[in-house]
């Protein structure tokens, strides 16, 4: 039974702001080609609950955090960041899988597919939360 | 906080199907508290106003939907229904709610909640506990994969007071705050058994929720990584399943407490051990019932009947007690329940759902065409992320669909309907980490429980081991559909199925 046409997905917003944060990384730190970065769920969670609050980024609206309980929280981008895990987009490292890596697969993804669905607007944006990202999480 | 807007017409369809639920029904004040005998915790014993609430149609409509769905099929000892249930998540939230108390006498912090019986906040919490699976309809959670992208239900996705929320529970919620309901249970609830509630907190509990942020653990013991249904679900769906699963109730009572945390206070575990035996149970559940390939394959079946109805209603509508359902919206999800979809004397509808009804009553079911999973692939690690996205597009899903279906030869499209062609992509399982917190002794830093175990990740590795998509047909034309749906997944997902590996699976 089909329903109405899903616009871009949440997983396709993380991912692109993943890939895009990958290749701003490998410009500013020239030979590290690989992003990888400190972060458990929650953590993200107040990330991008920040980045949305700022009203700057309708891209980020797809993340709608919940206005209940002691901290706002996103059940997409909690769901965003395993269906990327499970795509093989990003991958954690062990042994306490706090480190999140932006595997080759993502910059693949964004170029191949996911940028023919954007418009520059939302390139913009993604840029500019993929920046606002990298100064927000401890890269290793 | 007042109760969350919801769009009026659905909160109006609700109300109509309460009130049709209701028709014809006389409540009598029990005279009396109940015990029942369950086969999982023994004896439950409830107070006259719960009974009440037990006795009515919204809670009785609940013995005639199996709790795990379609699963009785695979397993058959597998027939335990909402109703007992939710008489096991009262008592269970109850038990929370002694335990944490017990520990706070013991520890000498602060009181904890009302125990009062028919007016505290024990009475809310087991009221909330009872009515919070109200809300669910036809095979349960098999049908709420499908309606919970209807348009009316899609828009609560957007909304920051119930993003959190499944569908079945936001039916609840509709369905306790409707009017005849609200009607019903002051006249026969509050005032027949004078039992002093606010449907307005049960209501809210029931979404996990509470305004005073004192009582936020109470929301947590209805909803969270260890809430009371869970608990429940997971020993009661193991145990008719016959699993050996284990979660040690008395052990996880010993290691729960609350601490005040951001201005409120919250559930917490002492140790996360009893949470590692929640998260094993669910994880062997869900690989070995939940998504169980023959399961899944009965839930796409189901689909295939609900899609066929929803686009022949003048044909296929199932009769319901005056009504004709044809799942247009998801309230109509509501008004059949499983013996009444299934067994119906006469059947109903035209000849795809009779065929499809002899189907589930035969056990004649559709097989196994294709395994899509990191073993069956060549190139996995290439665009699967397409694949896994079908899951939450049904759009697209169904153009999948269609497509391998007209893709097929004419002898073998001359035998099916494009509904019997199904392809099952399920979700990732999870576990609520939002609310899961540690606090190591009473006077201890509350952090979040990826701080000691990476829960998440526990999960994640789990689905990327076993997590596999299927393709699905009648037998006679099995062979015709996995061919031609290689091709057809390669165009939209890129994946590059190895058909050998797959067959090796299917038996083709």
């Amino acid at each position: 039974m089909a329903t109405t046409q899903q616009a871009l997905l949440p997983d396709h917003v993380l991912g692109a702001v993943l890939a895009l944060a990958e290749k701003q990384n490998e410009v500013t730190n020239q030979g590290c080609d690989r992003l990888a970065f400190r972060s458990h769920d929650f953590q993200l969670q107040e990330i991008f609950h920040d980045l949305r609050e700022t009203g700057k980024y309708p891209i980020l609206d797809s993340f709608v955090f919940s206005d209940s309980g002691p901290v706002p929280y996103s059940p997409a981008l909690n769901e965003s960041v395993s269906r990327l895990q499970l795509s093989g987009l990003i991958g954690r490292e062990n042994p306490d899988y706090e480190v999140i890596f932006v595997r080759s697969a993502a910059n693949r993804f964004f170029d191949d597919v996911l940028k023919k669905n954007l418009d520059p607007t939302e390139i913009n944006q993604l840029e500019k939360v993929a920046s606002e990202f990298l100064t927000r999480v401890k890269t290793v | 906080m007042d109760n969350p807007a919801v769009p009026p017409a659905l909160a109006e369809r609700v109300n109509t199907f309460v009130e049709w639920l209701f028709d014809g029904y006389k409540s009598n004040v029990p005279k009396r508290p109940k015990v029942f005998n369950d086969a999982l915790l023994g004896n439950l014993l409830f107070a006259c106003h719960e009974v009440a609430v037990i006795d009515c149609p919204v809670m009785q409509r609940l013995r005639r939907i199996k709790q795990t769905g379609l699963v009785y099929y695979v397993f058959p000892s597998a027939t335990h229904t909402r109703f007992e249930h939710s008489l096991g998540v009262g008592t269970l939230a109850e038990r929370c709610f002694n335990a944490i108390r017990d520990r706070a006498d013991v520890e000498s912090t602060s009181p904890v909640g009302d125990p009062d019986r028919t007016k505290g906040d024990l009475a809310h919490l087991r009221m909330a506990a009872l009515l919070h699976d109200v809300g669910h309809g036809l095979c349960s959670h098999a049908s709420e994969q499908i309606y919970e992208l209807l348009s009316d239900l899609r828009e609560f996705k957007k909304d920051p007071a119930f993003v959190k929320n499944n569908p079945g529970e936001i039916l609840s919620y509709l369905i306790v705050t409707s009017k005849k309901f609200r009607e019903w249970f002051d006249d026969a609830v509050v005032r027949g058994c004078q039992a002093r509630l606010s449907l307005d907190t049960i209501s809210k509990l029931i979404l996990g929720k509470h305004d005073e942020p004192d009582k936020w653990f109470l929301a947590n013991i209805i909803s969270s990584a260890y809430d009371a249904d869970k608990l429940d679900y997971i020993a009661r769906d193991s145990y008719y399943c016959g699993l050996a699963l284990t979660v040690d109730l008395p052990r996880f009572m010993s290691m729960i407490s609350i601490a005040k945390y951001k201005d409120g206070r919250v559930l917490v575990l002492r140790n996360y051990v009893p949470l590692e035996q929640i998260l094993f149970s669910k994880m062997t559940l869900t690989g070995s019932v939940y998504q169980h390939q023959k399961v899944k394959c009965l839930d796409s079946m189901l689909r295939s009947m609900v899609g066929h109805i929803y686009e022949n209603p003048m044909q296929a509508a199932v009769p319901v007690r005056g009504k004709t359902i044809s799942f247009a919206d998801p309230v109509e999800y509501l008004y059949t329940t499983d013996d009444e979809f299934f067994w119906q004397p006469n059947g109903f509808g035209d000849d795809y759902t009779r065929k499809m009804l002899n189907r589930f009553r035969h056990r004649d079911l559709f097989v196994r065409c294709l395994v899509i999973s990191r073993r069956t692939v060549d190139n996995w690690d290439e665009g699967r992320l397409r694949l896994i996205d079908l899951n939450q597009d049904t759009y697209k899903l169904a153009k999948v669909e269609e497509e391998i279906h007209k893709c097929l030869p004419s002898t073998a499209k001359a035998h099916c309907s494009k509904h019997d062609i199904r392809l099952s992509v399920p979700g990732t399982p999870r576990i609520k980490t939002d609310d899961a917190r540690i606090q190591t002794s009473k006077d201890a830093e509350v952090e979040n429980i990826e701080e000691y175990f990476p829960l998440e990740q526990w999960t994640d590795a789990y689905a990327h081991n076993k997590w596999r998509s299927f393709v699905y047909a009648p037998r006679e034309i099995a062979a015709a559909v996995r061919d031609a749906a290689m091709p057809v997944l390669k165009e939209y997902t890129g994946l590059k199925l190895d058909a050998s590996k797959s067959n090796q699976t299917c038996h083709l």
